[in-house]
């Protein structure tokens, strides 16, 4: 892990065109908590994900991401400390689970890291070794696909978007167990669900009033 | 190998081994080609055309087909990656100028396996005789490589775009009119083996490849991010 990353944002609102998705909204994410982001459906819990990985601007407001007591990052540098599980983020189909996760090791300039990956995958119940394409996957097998290669670099953010969706109720027992043992050990992590189980793991909490 | 070629390595082959399994670019630019070339070399054939139009003529259907087909397949990368959901999370592991220059490459590869293929068949089918081959085949290699790169970033664009459909052939045509107009200027002569002719379309092609180039750079971190 690459130090601990909290992220503060404020007066954040989105507007597209005459609708306004949400306005106002501020909170933080620090590292051994997890925050979670609640409302409900078309409150704009996703949208206020993308603006928060930097994969969306916001009409308004104030983000900032913080490598220990260091001055806020600059933009560009939030996707290295940043592992993403969201249902509009999606995995290549055409490859295998090993082939996805090397591929993104590769990109991110880690080289292929063959045994992490390997080690990740086996970590959510996959087999590394299997030659399946990815299309050839039950949507809760791509769900822990996702959560591999958001783990894969050993970030110190983890922002998951309904990550126990088309989970099994062990997958889902998993997930909480790696989720709390992830903030533990000192990562941020900003939950956005509205299960009512998953809310529980939350340390504290953003509203979105919809 | 430095980091940022491996990287860009890595997005060119994800690309080729996922076009290798589905087929979808190659089957779309090669039906077409094939197509357009049965139905030209039926229609008109190594013979109706008169002597003295041949060259022109016979360049000018030449890169017609090229670039036609090319429309049909070379938009598919940067699309399907929306389509499919799977920009945003290349857009958080790599650098925009990794994922122009692997898309980039492998758009450069299947306009080279589609001229591998298509120009010695059009050749053979056309009775098309070139003069000068190796001028000919500098005006395919700058031609392909402008037509890619011109491809490549308007596929950025329009993929961002929320109506798709014919945006890529609208907005291609006007930036790649200029590039079609000298290449086949350029195709016309190496065929007559006029050297000053293909040396002038040369240096208008790899002019316009360059300022291509150097805009992609630029504009595409800006369209691939925002």
């Amino acid at each position: 892990m690459s130090g601990s990353v909290s992220i503060g944002f404020e007066g954040v609102a989105k507007r597209y065109d005459a609708r306004v998705i949400f306005k106002g909204v501020s909170g933080d994410a620090v590292p051994g908590r997890i925050l979670v982001i609640t409302g409900p459906n078309g409150s704009g819990k996703s949208t206020l994900v993308r603006i928060l990985c930097g994969l969306a601007r916001p009409t308004v407001g104030r983000i900032e991401w913080r490598l220990g007591r260091e001055p806020p990052m600059a933009r560009d540098e939030w996707r290295r400390h940043l592992g993403v599980v969201a249902p509009a983020m999606s995995v290549y189909e055409e490859l295998t689970a090993m082939e996805n996760l090397q591929f993104f090791a590769r990109v991110r300039g880690l080289g292929p890291m063959e045994p992490r990956c390997r080690e990740c995958l086996e970590q959510v119940g996959l087999d590394p070794d299997r030659q399946t394409q990815v299309m050839g996957f039950s949507t809760g097998m791509v769900q822990r696909l996702k959560i591999a290669q958001a783990m894969l670099h050993d970030p110190p953010v983890l922002m998951f978007d309904e990550p126990g969706s088309n989970l099994d109720p062990t997958g889902q027992d998993w997930l909480e167990g790696f989720t709390r043992s992830a903030a533990d050990d000192g990562r941020t992590i900003v939950l956005a669900t509205n299960d009512r189980c998953e809310m529980t793991w939350g340390d504290d909490r953003v509203e979105l009033a919809g | 190998m430095s980091n940022w070629l491996a990287e860009l390595t890595a997005v060119f082959v994800k690309d080729l081994r996922a076009e290798f399994r589905t087929k979808v670019s190659l089957n779309a630019v090669g039906l077409f080609a094939l197509t357009t070339l049965a139905a030209v070399s039926y229609t008109i054939g190594p013979y109706r055309i008169a002597e003295a139009d041949r060259p022109f003529l016979l360049g000018a259907l030449l890169w017609i087909v090229i670039f036609f087909a090319s429309m049909a397949g070379l938009d598919r990368s940067f699309v399907k990656e929306e389509e499919t959901h799977t920009a945003a999370l290349l857009r958080l592991a790599a650098h925009p100028l990794v994922v122009w220059a692997g898309k980039l490459l492998f758009n450069l590869v299947l306009l080279i396996v589609l001229m591998a293929i298509l120009v010695p068949l059009y050749c053979v089918l056309m009775g098309y005789r070139v003069e000068s081959p190796w001028w000919f085949l500098a005006v395919l290699a700058t031609g392909g490589y402008t037509l890619a790169v011109t491809t490549t970033m308007v596929a950025a664009i329009i993929a961002r775009a929320m109506s798709r459909g014919a945006l890529f052939s609208v907005l291609s045509l006007p930036l790649l009119l200029p590039l079609l107009i000298f290449v086949i200027q350029g195709t016309t002569a190496a065929s007559q083996g006029e050297v000053d002719g293909v040396l002038s379309t040369l240096r208008a092609v790899i002019s316009l490849g360059g300022i291509m180039t150097v805009l992609s750079v630029f504009l595409f971190p800006v369209v691939w991010n925002d």
